[in-house]
């Protein structure tokens, strides 16, 4: 890992340069090219297929990149497994909603603090109150916006600097959806945060930047206030 | 702690009982379902928390088995040194072996360890027969040396050990399921990804939990050897290789008394059909499908509802009953 001193000194949480990914002979992102600093709530907006999950999940590590690189401050992220990736502080919440179903809501948030050193629980039901009442809850009998709760309840743990969350808005009723926004927007205070999501009216609530992905390509960056809205998005969709 | 209490309580209830048994049932009997039931913990755990179904078990109980029948027949006579020697055989074999075959899932993980048990059967038997007698096996039971506090060389202060042995290894399943490292493990068999997104190492996690189970089994194979003062190639036969997965599967995959239950029945109804039926293993066959068929949950996994059920009724009966009482 060499540290790259233009990334440190520009204080970026994440940048990703020139980033290609190919799922075997198809080819899925290219040339891709973002950047997320602190305190920042980012959010890649595209149709179905226009590789959003596929941007989140290389910069999880949990696929190889065929070339490009995506560093986080000095430290260069390719090759590291997405446990290493995870325990420097970015956490990915994937889109399935797929907590531990065998698990209590306990014993889920456990296995998060363990691996984080971060026992800070008080934190996370106090963005997510209604978890309290569910620790002994198994999590294949939670509903969707509870899963999602959990899932991002547990990302919490040990304070990460990035939080990547796909499509939390997908499935959820509107109440859920506006509590989660809330959250989302309370969060970025101390954590910078990536979005994959097609509801663009929370998207534009919300953030600060969006990119905007169309078969694999950054279509436009969206960096002021005034542009961000859901009709200047779905313009570049 | 209070918890705790109840797990203990349960625990010597069920072991116990074992002992209790000896009074009407013969003593190498309970021996066999004494180690079969280590032998099954082992394979309950890494079926029942990691979701790996392994068909090599053998393997690793010989590798236990011999290490203790090389040290008895070899060097020297200490029954604990020779229990000792094959644990540490089967821990060096599971953590050599691991690192490559816990990277396979479900059915290539269960055939390479099939693939295992017989390479070592066939090493045994033929590539180094000159050490390990061949067929003929070795033979010990002399050599073993007498100790003050527990001779092994008596199948009843045996008995004593293995129920000590028994107890502490179900202790240690007990204490890992209810650990961390246990929610790992379940989480790992649920869904690997997510586990490494909170920020654990799948294969670090599938490979403790594969050297804990296989050195489990090889302390039942060092048992083994240490109790019939003989080991042959016959311990690692692949045809003896589903033995302790229906064996997990009969009492209850993942519970935690299933092992014990699994042993109890699986033990006793091979017992008492070879007795009276010459082609027994036929019979338990037909026996074991209709099992599968009329409760995929085991013994265990069946019963353990029902009797929670009834006690918790009863439970509520009293208390009603008590409430009433201080009505009047």
């Amino acid at each position: 890992m060499l540290p790259d001193p233009s990334a440190a000194a520009n204080g970026e949480i994440l940048a990703v340069k020139d980033l290609n990914v190919s799922y075997g002979a198809s080819k899925v992102l290219f040339d891709i090219g973002l950047s997320v600093g602190p305190r920042e709530i980012v959010a890649c907006v595209g149709r179905n297929g226009a590789g959003k999950s596929t941007l989140l999940k290389t910069i999880a590590g949990f696929l190889k990149p065929d070339s490009g690189s995506v560093r986080s401050g000095a430290i260069s992220l390719a090759g590291l497994k997405s446990y290493e990736i995870a325990r420097m502080g970015i956490k990915y919440v994937p889109q399935d909603k797929k907590v531990f179903s065998d698990l209590t809501v306990r014993e889920n948030l456990e296995l998060g603090s363990y691996a984080s050193k971060d026992y800070d629980w008080d934190r996370v039901t106090g963005y997510f109150p209604k978890l309290k009442q569910l620790m002994d809850r198994k999590g294949g009998y939670l509903s969707g916006g509870e899963r999602q709760m959990l899932m991002i309840g547990r990302a919490l743990l040990g304070r990460p600097k990035a939080l990547l969350v796909d499509e939390p808005a997908e499935g959820l009723a509107p109440s859920i959806v506006s509590h989660l926004r809330e959250v989302l927007r309370e969060l970025s205070a101390n954590t910078a945060l990536v979005l994959v999501e097609q509801n663009l009216p929370l998207v534009c609530a919300i953030a600060s930047r969006v990119y905007a992905l169309k078969e694999g390509r950054v279509v436009a960056e969206l960096a002021d206030r005034e542009s961000i809205r859901p009709d200047v998005c779905e313009r570049y969709l | 702690m209070v918890n705790a209490l109840r797990w203990w309580w349960g625990i010597l209830l069920a072991f116990s009982l074992l002992a209790a048994s000896r009074l009407v049932l013969p003593l190498p009997f309970i021996n066999e379902v004494i180690i079969f039931s280590i032998y099954t913990m082992g394979c309950n755990f890494l079926l029942g928390r990691v979701g790996f179904i392994s068909f090599g078990q053998p393997a690793y109980l010989a590798a236990g088995a011999y290490g203790t029948a090389f040290y008895l027949f070899y060097f020297g006579t200490d029954p604990y040194v020779g229990i000792l020697v094959g644990v540490v055989s089967g821990l060096a074999l599971s953590a050599i072996v691991g690192p490559m075959f816990v990277r396979l899932r479900s059915d290539y993980f269960a055939l390479v360890n099939l693939a295992l048990a017989v390479i070592i059967y066939y090493l045994m038997q033929k590539v180094l027969a000159d050490i390990t007698k061949g067929d003929n096996g070795l033979w010990f039971l002399t050599r073993i040396a007498s100790n003050p506090v527990l001779d092994l060389g008596k199948p009843g202060q045996f008995f004593i050990f293995a129920m000590l042995v028994a107890v502490a290894v179900w202790a240690l399943y007990k204490y890992l399921d209810d650990s961390i490292y246990g929610a790992c493990c379940l989480a790992t068999k649920v869904n690997e990804d997510k586990l490494e997104f909170i920020g654990y190492s799948n294969f670090s996690v599938r490979l403790l939990a594969f050297v804990i189970a296989n050195t489990t089994t090889a302390l039942a194979g060092a048992m083994y050897a240490v109790y019939l003062g003989f080991v042959s190639p016959e311990i690692t036969s692949p045809h003896r290789a589903p033995d302790p997965v229906v064996v997990t599967i009969l009492g209850g995959t993942g519970t935690l008394y299933g092992p014990i239950v699994g042993a109890v029945a699986y033990t006793g109804m091979k017992d008492a059909i070879s007795k009276v039926i010459g082609n027994w293993e036929l019979f338990i066959g037909f026996l074991l499908v209709f099992i599968m068929l009329a409760g995929e949950k085991g013994i265990w996994g069946t019963l353990a509802p029902r009797l929670e059920k009834l006690f918790s009724s009863r439970k509520a009966r009293t208390a009603a009953g008590d409430g009433a009482g201080a009505r009047r």
